[in-house]
């Protein structure tokens, strides 16, 4: 059975009112992170979500931005969740969606930012003797000299 | 039996891309893998956010040299989606062909690479001869074999003649020839059959859990194709079928590759035929406001996804992407686990990876170094050794 727009919005309702999609095919949710496994689960159980395109963060100041997008028959889910900055911490999905291994490793790397739960926090694009920070962070400055 | 731990890469030559595959092995077979990346990172989405819309438009094409297209076309439909603007009907239908025209340069070259891998030269020199077709036409349309610059925010910047219509429909009728000959080849020629069947075993249950994407996944008889699931440019007027086979291993990644071939070549044709008169380009705000867009298509290789947030001001807050190689890299390891050592360049070739378009930033300098210089060879080799002597690699 194909999952409508519709059906998407019902379900994510239950969750949250903060649904938005103003074209067909995309719909942005967002969620405190406490809810994030909770819906990441409806997601997977209700919806029958399989594929994760990736996840995308990004530093907007105090908070970081996590948004994790789901393919659901031709929609793109995007579930938008924020983490602060002295605390970047989020549940790992990697238990229902092991697709996003490498895609957490990538925020901790470029971030900094921690998902809990994660049993292989390894370098993914930075070498592994980097020590220069997190460079998508905004305060983030490439050493002298360097452009 | 005692468990040997074989490092394949960064530099091997079977792979002509950096990466280090380091296996795991107990006799032949291969047990365990771990896939170490980032080797050609050169910081593009960090760089995105100092650079204008116009400077991305061509930064985001040198994200790949093969499927360079793909990420073009997500970066301007991302900006389009933001201003809110429709591009007129023949600049998306030019978009389609140069998008179709690289499926089929990128499947004829990966073709030569799966028989390169297989010691099977004969495919490379003959498919590579028919990829020139596909090149000279790239070449016709945009002016250029690679990073066509085809795109500007609102639509195309060339149009495409009547002669170089018929140009390409010549061209088609030269590849469907040759890609029966390969299609013959694919099932019938025994070094193939004795080298892909049964090898990099990929079941659809494993490919869904990783969320792998692309031939990858239809070989193992999932439908997944965002061109019909999420169609963009003008591929929701064309007819074209979804190819999959289930055979779920090496073959079937050929197999497939191979009949997608047939189906670019009908989509180029209906696009030739129907190609609607009017404007390629339309004037958009120079303003780009706030607002933020996904935009994912289906490249060569599977799913490209971009996601780009944009505040108002004439650079991106941020830019986001994630290419199919790197959806891929998971499943990697699951269809290695159990196979023969001699296999593995065949089966990660199978995916068709693409590790510069998956990394994407460079750091080739040490905190010590004068900016500006780069890392001497002594102290590059000493650091290759130390790298492996800390694994228990001895130089």
């Amino acid at each position: 059975m194909v999952v409508t727009l519709e059906r998407i919005t019902e379900v994510l309702h239950t969750v949250t009112p903060d649904i938005i999609s103003k074209t067909p095919r995309r719909v942005y949710v967002s969620i405190p992170r406490t809810e994030l496994t909770k819906t990441v689960s409806i997601i997977a159980s209700e919806l029958g979500a399989q594929h994760l395109s990736t996840i995308t963060a990004l530093d907007t100041g105090n908070v970081f931005e996590i948004m994790y997008h789901f393919l659901i028959d031709g929609i793109v889910v995007t579930v938008r969740t924020r983490t602060p900055r002295d605390d970047p911490t989020i549940d790992s999905i990697i238990t229902i969606f092991p697709g996003a291994v490498l895609y957490e490793r990538e925020i901790h790397d470029i971030l900094g930012i921690v998902p809990t739960g994660h049993p292989d926090l390894r370098r993914l694009v930075l070498p592994e003797d980097w020590v220069g920070g997190y460079p998508l962070r905004k305060d983030w400055k490439p050493a002298e000299g360097e452009e | 039996m005692a468990r040997v731990k074989l490092p394949i890469g960064p530099q091997h030559p079977a792979l002509k891309e950096p990466e280090n595959f380091t296996i795991t092995l107990e006799g032949e077979r291969v047990v365990d893998v771990d896939i170490r990346i980032g080797y050609t990172h050169r910081g593009i989405e960090k760089l995105m956010e100092s650079r204008t819309y116009t400077q991305n438009l061509y930064l985001v094409e040198r994200i790949c040299g093969i499927c360079s297209y793909a990420h073009v076309v997500n970066f301007t439909q991302n900006v389009e989606a933001v201003l809110g603007v429709q591009i007129p009907k023949r600049a998306e239908y030019i978009r389609t062909l140069v998008l179709e025209l690289e499926r089929l340069h990128s499947h004829f070259l990966w073709l030569g690479v799966a028989g390169h891998e297989i010691g099977f030269d004969t495919l490379f020199m003959y498919t590579w001869q028919d990829r020139e077709v596909v090149q000279d036409l790239l070449e016709l349309i945009s002016g250029n074999r690679v990073n066509y610059a085809m795109n500007s925010i609102g639509g195309v910047r060339r149009d495409l003649s009547d002669d170089q219509r018929k140009k390409v429909l010549e061209g088609m009728d030269y590849l469907e020839k040759r890609a029966a000959y390969y299609k013959e080849v694919a099932i019938n020629e025994k070094t193939i059959l004795a080298r892909a069947e049964n090898v990099g075993i990929l079941k659809p249950k494993i490919a869904l859990k990783y969320s792998a994407v692309g031939p990858t996944v239809r070989a193992s008889g999932l439908t997944m194709d965002i061109r019909r699931d999420d169609p963009y440019a003008s591929y929701a007027e064309i007819p074209f079928d979804v190819i999959t086979t289930d055979t779920c291993d090496v073959l079937g990644r050929i197999v497939v590759r191979v009949l997608e071939v047939f189906e670019s070549i009908k989509i180029i044709r209906y696009l030739m035929e129907h190609l609607p008169v009017g404007e390629v380009t339309m004037k958009v705000p120079r303003k780009i406001p706030v607002g933020e867009s996904i935009s994912h298509t289906e490249a060569p290789r599977g799913e490209d996804i971009h996601y780009l947030r944009a505040n108002g001001t004439e650079r991106p807050e941020r830019y986001k992407v994630r290419t199919p190689t790197m959806a891929n890299l998971p499943a990697i390891a699951e269809m290695l686990k159990g196979s023969y050592l001699a296999d593995v360049p065949i089966v990660i070739a199978a995916i068709d990876p693409c590790m510069g378009c998956m990394d994407r930033v460079l750091l080739l300098k040490e905190d010590s170094e004068k900016p500006g210089d780069l890392i001497s060879w002594e102290r590059l080799r000493a650091y290759g050794i130390k790298w492996y002597a800390q694994r228990g690699w001895e130089a």
